[in-house]
């Protein structure tokens, strides 16, 4: 009876948690005050201890309010929006690829986030939105010198060491897939977001699923694609129905987890 | 499988590797350690400590067996009547020996000690729940134990210096087994390397392990055993050592046994990978 009781108070306040979660708006307010030197950091940090019961914050850590997101709320110090950078030119965007500023994604481990220096990079040359509360912020940072602290959204437990590079080379450079294809089939679609929101799982069991499939490595009349070291490590090859040789990822425990 | 097949083919059952796997094609990480090239002063261990994030225990948890050197300098005195400034001092490096057909393997309950197509002996760390048979069926007694969790225990890593830890290698918690990998995120990272330029991990220095790289004598090689231009590869076959064997065939040779090369419990039958050169000394000892 006493853990029936506690069972149901429980549900109530994660209820009643939910329904004071979902009532905050999360997304930063735009009127946001100036920021210079160290108040930076004072400033993101107060936003990121956001404020509530110790269990609004777990809950809002490993819960989000929309169905679509299943990873951690993550509130950044600019809410940098990618549909405007990377969405569809119809859709008001710029089309910019991934790997601008995610430049390292393609020969090493971490993707990476760009610095400041590639914002302004550009944005010193975009006097159309110089005054837009964000991008003076993004300014606020630059003059004072001070990296932006953002937050790890698809952040993976400490003992998994997925490679962006080995992913970005096989599906882009060797299978030639779109960019925003292949960064989409674990990032969920970034394009249409404003702060970057996971979508997909990032469990092992996700990576598996795809570790599972036979992929080709020959393309049809049986040539290698890219160089014939680079599927080494896959599983036994198969011959397809198609003849293209196919072969499943690798399912080496070590390969990740070191 | 009957029972007579079985036994012809003994030593390829002991190495079969899970299904769809492609073993030793196109590595299959060996060592070769130069006995008469060591001179026992402990850098390979301290190398190791540093590249692999293992905790300093302390004296008195050394005293109690719990101690978490990967890599250990085992010192033996010879036996011939002198006393200490004269007796001679052999040294033997011992570290995970990455058994073909491991002893450790077999016993784990949750398979997180299992072998990667490239011949390594893997640790899955997060898989581990402690139980410890693969350390009891250790012939080496190569694997340590978690009895604490290191990264809260005082004076471990006191403050800053846990900023030196490795980035690319887990923090081991408590309640886990750990054991040389033959550093396997400098492995790994050498063959994504190698992948994205489409070529083989090459035998001239772009792969070494921590204890090799530290080696004031290079007494240690590492290398790809199935490549016949590795110097791995020719050590071993200068000394006749063959992988598959748990009796070499040299042994039975007239002066076959004058060779230096052997691997400690052979005849244990768990094929390892790392080769000694025995020590060559002025005297019969």
């Amino acid at each position: 009876m006493h853990s029936f009781l506690r069972l149901s108070f429980l549900l109530l306040e994660f209820f009643v948690a939910g329904i004071s979660y979902a009532t905050d708006a999360p997304q930063s307010d735009p009127a946001d005050p100036g920021v210079e030197g160290s108040a930076i950091d004072k400033a993101a940090k107060e936003k990121s201890d956001g404020g509530g019961s110790a269990f609004s914050a777990w809950e809002s850590k490993y819960f989000a309010s929309d169905p679509d997101n299943v990873g951690p709320a993550v509130k950044q110090p600019i809410e940098f929006p990618h549909f405007r950078h990377a969405g569809d030119h119809d859709k008001g965007g710029m089309e910019i690829n991934c790997m601008y500023c995610h430049t390292y994604a393609r020969r090493s481990l971490v993707a990476g986030i760009p610095p400041v220096q590639k914002c302004i990079g550009c944005h010193q040359s975009i006097d159309s939105v110089r005054d837009k509360p964000r991008i003076k912020k993004l300014f606020a940072y630059w003059d004072a010198k001070k990296a932006i602290p953002w937050k790890k959204v698809h952040d993976l437990p400490d003992f998994v060491r997925f490679s962006h590079e080995r992913h970005i080379q096989r599906f882009i450079f060797q299978l030639n897939r779109p960019v925003q294809e292949v960064c989409g089939y674990c990032h969920g679609d970034v394009k249409t977001m404003t702060v970057a929101r996971r979508q997909k799982l990032l469990s092992m069991g996700f990576c598996v699923t795809c570790h599972e499939i036979n992929h080709p490595v020959t393309a049809p009349g049986g040539t290698p694609i890219g160089n014939q070291a680079y599927w080494y490590g896959m599983r036994k090859p198969v011959i397809g129905a198609s003849g293209i040789l196919k072969a499943q990822g690798p399912n080496d425990c070590s390969v990740c987890h070191k | 499988m009957s029972i007579s097949t079985l036994f012809e083919n003994y030593s390829e059952f002991r190495h079969r590797h899970p299904d769809g796997d492609v073993p030793h094609n196109p590595y299959k990480w060996a060592m070769a350690i130069d006995l008469d090239a060591c001179s026992g002063c402990n850098a390979c261990s301290v190398a190791c400590y540093a590249e692999n994030n293992l905790p300093v225990v302390g004296k008195e948890k050394f005293a109690h067996g719990q101690a978490m050197h990967w890599m250990r300098i085992e010192r033996y005195w010879d036996q011939d009547g002198r006393e200490f400034p004269d007796r001679g001092a052999r040294y033997l490096p011992m570290l995970c020996q990455q058994c073909e057909a491991a002893p450790c393997e077999t016993v784990c309950p949750v398979g997180a000690t299992n072998h990667t197509p490239d011949g390594l002996n893997s640790q899955i760390y997060n898989r581990c729940i402690g139980s410890r048979y693969c350390s009891s069926n250790c012939p080496y007694k190569v694997r340590y134990f978690n009895w604490y969790d290191y990264p809260t225990t005082d004076n471990v890593w006191p403050a800053e210096m846990n900023m030196q830890l490795n980035p690319d290698v887990t923090v081991r918690s408590k309640g886990v087994m750990e054991k040389c990998t033959f550093c396997i995120q400098r492995i790994r990272g050498a063959e994504i390397d190698a992948k994205t330029q489409g070529r083989l991990v090459r035998d001239d220095g772009e792969l070494q392990t921590a204890c090799q790289q530290a080696c004031p004598t290079s007494a240690i090689s590492f290398g790809n055993l199935v490549d016949p231009e590795s110097k791995v590869h020719k050590q071993w076959r200068a000394q006749q050592v063959d992988l598959d064997k748990h009796e070499q065939v040299k042994d039975e040779e007239e002066g076959g046994t004058d060779l230096r090369g052997y691997r400690i419990y052979e005849f244990l039958a768990p094929y390892p990978s790392i080769m000694y050169l025995e020590r060559v000394r002025e005297s019969e000892i």
